[in-house]
């Protein structure tokens, strides 16, 4: 803890305060002041320029009745939700590794698992979307190879009537409507996240093996072992991912401007409020509704924030 | 037969899954090692292995050199700048708040936290017309500010933890010799903090050179261009040469490959470390 000091010291000791004051300054102008920025302006109509006319609530009333940002929220809840089955496989990878029993491979995974760290993360996203590719990309000669793309068609057309899977035509991962949300949910497969399963396996860390082997004694399963000893050692940390995880999907929209571009793809499928919001500002020019619209999922991400940190409390 | 190579017996289905993961996550890195030596046609033939080395293209290889290594190198410009400064700055920022409670010292604390919880997204649109009343748009020197700033919260954060557990005795001993606060800091605090410094320094050049959305908002000449923008300019290229895009995005990598064959220690605890913020 820092020292308590009296106040004639700490006016003795006045040049101590310039060494805070650059961090200051930064955050004031690059958090504090756009942020203030953004309420400001999202009352104006205002095209990035000096020039702007207040318009009251109108950019609100008008974000209320947008279809296209309503339709926006139902998506991202979706990936929402699809992100956070996306946590398992981290799960499941970091208990396994905790489990093998030689120190020295244990280490060697971790360094195996930060390997996709090491290339850029934007690479890994154009792969994929190489992959998704409908004419030389890997998925569709994967389903080819392995004859799951007869087996889609089949379902297609006798079960689902989805109209999506043809037996000669190439699947348009991308570009199909229908489609694009689960290209957005299947890139990355199979989601092992570096980080997550990193802290994960420090959490797993206070297993001391005495334990495995008193549950080894009893016959308790591989699962139960799971359920009663590592589960609950990690609670802490699986919760603290799925915050960072809800309130990144919230808003991130990186991955669909890069793989559908700016209008979110066929339909406007892809389409989040932070694309939505992006698109206004950087394609339409209009940067007070941007702002509004910013506004709206700013106001939406910290509710959650707080009946998060209410009612989810992370018991030590 | 000993209970220790019982249980080495029973880890190897464990050892398989965990193979098989891994196998199917190193996918992606390993068609585009292998694509990056191959031209269309030849992937059309043969997309799934390796071709014999005395087919290799390396002319892929020139071609995404002569096109990334610019980047690259304005990349290491806005990292390399943003990271020290930065540290420098936070590590300033963490001394004040880590030896005294000095008058007003929580409230400025409080201004910082608060950071930690606010979603940025809202931010995005006003940065842009702040830089471009700054006159800063299209500049390196944007990205540079932005990074520096960004990254103040956290550094500022884990520094004053890691300062504040520092004996108090050797501040005390310093300061009986005369010394300044900087002259503490140099002689104290710097020579002690060699690893979170080393780790947060890892965890800030992968943020910038991971960065694409704010260089994609700000630059405009070519040149100027680092990675991310760089790279999303050659996934729009019309006609895909795909041999010649994996080869590039291979160089694109190879600083981090470098960085991490000579930190592969720090790499791991700080990618660990680094997911507790917030």
């Amino acid at each position: 803890m820092a020292l308590p000091i009296s106040r004639k010291k700490a006016i003795k000791e006045w040049k101590l305060y310039l060494f805070v004051i650059p961090s200051m300054l930064l955050i004031a102008t690059f958090s504090y002041f756009p942020a203030i920025s953004a309420i400001y302006h999202s009352f104006f109509e205002w095209q990035g320029g000096d020039f702007k006319q207040f318009l009251g609530f109108d950019n609100f009333t008008r974000a209320f009745g947008d279809r296209v940002l309503w339709g926006s929220f139902v998506t991202i809840g979706i990936l929402v939700l699809a992100n956070v089955f996306k946590l398992i496989p981290s799960i499941f990878m970091a208990v396994l590794i905790h489990r093998i029993a030689s120190d020295k491979w244990q280490y060697w995974y971790r360094v195996l698992l930060v390997v996709p760290m090491i290339v850029p993360g934007l690479v890994t996203l154009f792969i994929w979307k190489f992959f998704f590719d409908p004419n030389l990309g890997v998925l569709n000669k994967l389903l080819d190879a392995t004859g799951l793309k007869t087996l889609l068609v089949l379902c297609d057309e006798r079960l689902f009537h989805w109209g999506v899977f043809q037996s000669d035509v190439p699947v348009a991962w991308l570009s199909q409507p229908s489609l694009i949300i689960p290209s957005l949910i299947i890139w990355g497969f199979p989601w092992i996240g570096t980080v997550g399963v990193l802290i994960y396996l420090a959490g797993l860390q206070a297993i001391g093996s005495e334990v495995y082997e008193a549950a080894d004694l009893d016959g308790v399963t591989p699962f139960q072992k799971f359920l009663h000893i590592e589960l609950p050692l990690i609670m802490t940390q699986v919760r603290l991912s799925l915050v960072l995880l809800i309130i990144g999907t919230l808003q991130g929209f990186g991955l669909q401007l890069l793989l559908l571009g700016e209008h979110g793809g066929a339909g406007g499928r892809g389409m989040v409020p932070g694309l939505w919001m992006f698109n206004r500002a950087f394609v339409a020019g209009e940067f007070g509704y941007a702002c509004s619209i910013g506004l709206i999922l700013f106001v939406f991400i910290l509710l959650l924030t707080f009946v998060n940190n209410k009612y989810v409390r992370v018991e030590k | 037969m000993n209970l220790k190579s019982k249980r080495l017996g029973s880890d190897i289905p464990k050892h398989v899954i965990i193979w098989l993961i891994m196998l199917v996550e190193l996918f992606p890195l390993y068609m585009m090692i292998q694509i990056s030596f191959k031209d269309n046609a030849g992937f059309l033939r043969n997309p799934w292995f390796p071709s014999p080395i005395s087919e290799w293209n390396w002319s892929n290889w020139a071609f995404g050199a002569d096109l990334i290594l610019p980047y690259i190198a304005n990349t290491v410009f806005v990292a390399v700048t943003g990271t020290a400064v930065g540290l420098s700055i936070a590590l300033l920022g963490a001394y004040f708040f880590a030896r005294y409670k000095m008058p007003f010292s929580n409230i400025i604390w409080a201004a910082f936290l608060v950071l930690m919880l606010m979603p940025g997204v809202a931010n995005i649109v006003p940065l842009f017309a702040l830089l471009k009343s700054m006159n800063l748009l299209n500049t390196l020197w944007a990205l540079i500010v932005l990074g520096i700033s960004g990254m103040q919260v956290f550094n500022t954060y884990l520094l004053r933890n890691f300062i504040e557990e520092i004996p108090k005795d050797l501040f005390e001993a310093a300061e009986m010799d005369g010394a300044s606060h900087l002259r503490q800091l140099f002689n104290i605090v710097i020579p002690m903090s060699g690893p979170i410094i080393g780790t947060l320094a890892i965890l800030s050049f992968l943020g910038a050179w991971n960065d694409f959305m704010m260089p994609l908002i700000i630059l405009r000449d070519r040149e100027l261009f680092t990675l991310g923008v760089g790279l999303i300019y050659l996934d729009g290229e019309y006609i895909k040469q795909w041999g010649k895009i994996m080869a590039a995005f291979f160089i694109a990598s190879i600083p981090l490959i470098i960085i991490f064959l000579f930190t592969m220690k720090l790499f791991v605890r700080g990618l660990s470390s680094g997911a507790m913020k917030g």
